[in-house]
């Protein structure tokens, strides 16, 4: 099976057409599961490594963050994250609690006034040293795809959820004004990231939905929220960019306004509360679907469930194009690593197409 | 009578949050009892805005801002209740378990099980199996009800249940179980007494182990 990356074998998929094989894809596998997989220790700081890890297990692509905050977490070191303890620090001398400046813990905007206090312009100062030094690394074929263009979660992080759900209702000019502030920010980014031929594209990662359905009303993401990944998605294609995204839970009601927006590619497809079978059947000749094996089976399952799984995915999802196989989310560091082993395994033996696969 | 009561009570599942205190302040100017208007506007409100979010007509701001107008209208009521106290439902202890950070469903839950009538003591998150314990110690609430949103942290509940088992405590409380990774087989295998997959079905469930009727 051909490990070589080639950009044009995702590119494909995306447009639901078959190449040589079904792409493996992922917006993020932890650096320990790299470690075992080179047989070195690979870290945050060691790009070549990283690099050589996505390309040597078979991706077309390396994922680079570029956002205001890291998918999932707002690490120490992250921008935003230095900006606001300068903030706190500056109005509350002495405070030692990490807690407090992490926005994980602790909210910034309650109040209209708080606003303003915010620190927008450091805020919006993106570091792109990464995408940047990444350019001479990368093999041929290799593309980046920069993680960038969160809205929803960063809004309601700097709100605190309580906070976000209340005011969505009771001062809506309010939560407005937030997701225009924090969308223009990610909105600038992507004109640097357009400068750049090596980014092929942007994957937002942006959890909209809990298990049971959407956080909040669909007309409400439809005034909000839905508007800006258009533009989006329109900015990326002008450029000629792909553009993804990664969302958890439930996302079925959701579905026809993501298509309809213009996105090329919806991760994971939340194996815990959706179906890929049904879903490819009702949305996937309009969308490319990436995922979903099971987090939980990365965790818990054996190496010939992992396998089966897989199996079942390729012939639901892969016939035809349209589908990349990954995780259920991302690759964390409690996935046992001979399951990941045997997700990849498994997708590069029996993803081959045409795929041959029967029920 | 009934129009006031109708009106508290569309005011709250419509989210009213201006105009319930004047509501519920008319609704007592005009004789009403203050338990009947909890019980039959106020809580009863709360019972529809709980089903219209299981059932996927409303979302989580709308029922925020409904628990929010409860609120706001129990604000009034109570100077006017005998000794100035609801009277509770049942306790409920709420918490997400050691090792995970997240709360929004629990707040979710916490809330609407006020909502409903119950007192609810949220410990927070991130709490150890011997903090919990002696919680359960302390309050002794009608129930305990654990989150976790990570599958790396579903075992904890394991382990809180087990340790209510060694302490002899496990007959004087019922476990409720929710969070994104859990399911009912989940709750059975660790030995909850309940799962729920949503605010609406937590609230249930609270009522069915205390005996309240709806």
């Amino acid at each position: 099976m051909n490990l070589k990356p080639d950009f044009n074998r995702f590119l494909a998929a995306v447009r639901h057409q078959e190449t040589d094989r079904v792409p493996l894809s992922e917006i993020l596998i932890d650096y320990s599961i790299q470690s075992q997989f080179l047989g070195r220790t690979v870290t945050a700081g060691d790009l070549p490594a990283q690099v050589e890890f996505w390309s040597q297990a078979g991706y077309d692509y390396i994922p680079i963050t570029v956002s205001m905050m890291s998918p999932g977490k707002v690490t120490e070191e992250s921008k935003i994250t230095r900006v606001l303890k300068e903030m706190v620090l500056r109005e509350k001398p002495g405070t030692t609690d990490p807690k407090a400046w992490n926005l994980e813990f602790t909210s910034f905007i309650h109040e209209r006034p708080d606003l303003d206090k915010f620190p927008w312009e450091a805020a919006a100062d993106i570091d792109f040293t990464k995408l940047h030094a990444v350019k001479d690394l990368l093999p041929p074929g290799m593309k980046v795809i920069a993680i960038s263009g969160k809205i929803f979660t960063l809004t309601w992080m700097l709100m605190g959820f309580n906070n976000f759900a209340l005011k969505l209702v009771m001062d809506e000019s309010l939560v407005a004004e937030v997701f225009e502030r924090v969308a223009t920010i990610q909105f600038k980014a992507l004109e640097t990231l357009f400068a750049m031929e090596h980014v092929a594209g942007v994957w937002a990662v942006d959890d909209i939905a809990f298990g049971t359905g959407p956080m909040i009303s669909p007309a409400a993401f439809r005034k909000h929220v839905f508007h800006w990944y258009q533009k989006v998605a329109d900015r990326c294609h002008d450029h000629n960019r792909i553009f993804l995204m990664h969302s958890d839970g439930d996302l079925s009601v959701l579905m026809e306004d993501l298509i309809a927006m213009g996105l090329d590619g919806i991760q994971p497809i939340d194996p815990s509360c959706m179906d890929m079978a049904k879903v490819k059947k009702q949305w996937g000749d309009r969308i490319c679907l990436i995922g979903n094996v099971s987090n939980e089976l990365l965790r818990s399952a054996t190496t010939q469930e992992i396998e089966a799984r897989v199996k079942e995915l390729l012939r639901d999802a892969a016939p035809g194009g349209g589908f990349a196989l990954g995780s259920g989310n991302s690759v964390p560091n409690w996935a046992k690593f001979e399951n990941y082993m045997a997700m990849r395994a498994a997708g590069l033996k029996y993803g081959g197409y045409p795929i041959k696969l029967k029920s | 009578m009934a129009d006031h009561m109708e009106a508290i009570k569309n005011a709250v599942i419509g989210g009213k949050h201006a105009e319930i205190k004047a509501l519920v302040t008319q609704a007592l100017d005009a004789g009403l009892d203050p338990n009947t208007i909890i019980s039959d506007a106020l809580i009863a409100a709360m019972d529809v805005v709980g089903k219209d979010f299981g059932s996927g007509k409303i979302f989580v701001p709308e029922m925020l801002v409904a628990a929010l107008t409860m609120k706001f209208g129990l604000d009034i009521v109570k100077p006017r209740l005998a000794g100035g106290q609801i009277q509770s439902r049942g306790t409920v202890i709420m918490a997400t378990v050691k090792g995970d950070l997240h709360d929004i469903g629990k707040n979710l839950v916490s809330m609407m099980l006020e909502g409903a009538g119950f007192k609810v003591l949220d410990l927070g998150v991130d709490l150890s199996v011997e903090k919990l314990i002696e919680q359960v110690k302390a309050i002794q609430p009608d129930i305990l009800g654990l989150s976790a949103l990570l599958t790396t942290t579903m075992p904890e509940m394991q382990k809180v249940i087990g340790e209510l088992k060694t302490q002899g405590l496990r007959d004087k409380v019922k476990v409720l179980v929710g969070g994104a990774p859990l399911d009912r087989a989940f709750a059975e295998k660790i030995g909850a007494d309940g799962y729920g997959t949503n605010a609406a079905e937590a609230v249930e469930l609270a009522r069915r182990f205390t005996g309240v009727k709806a």
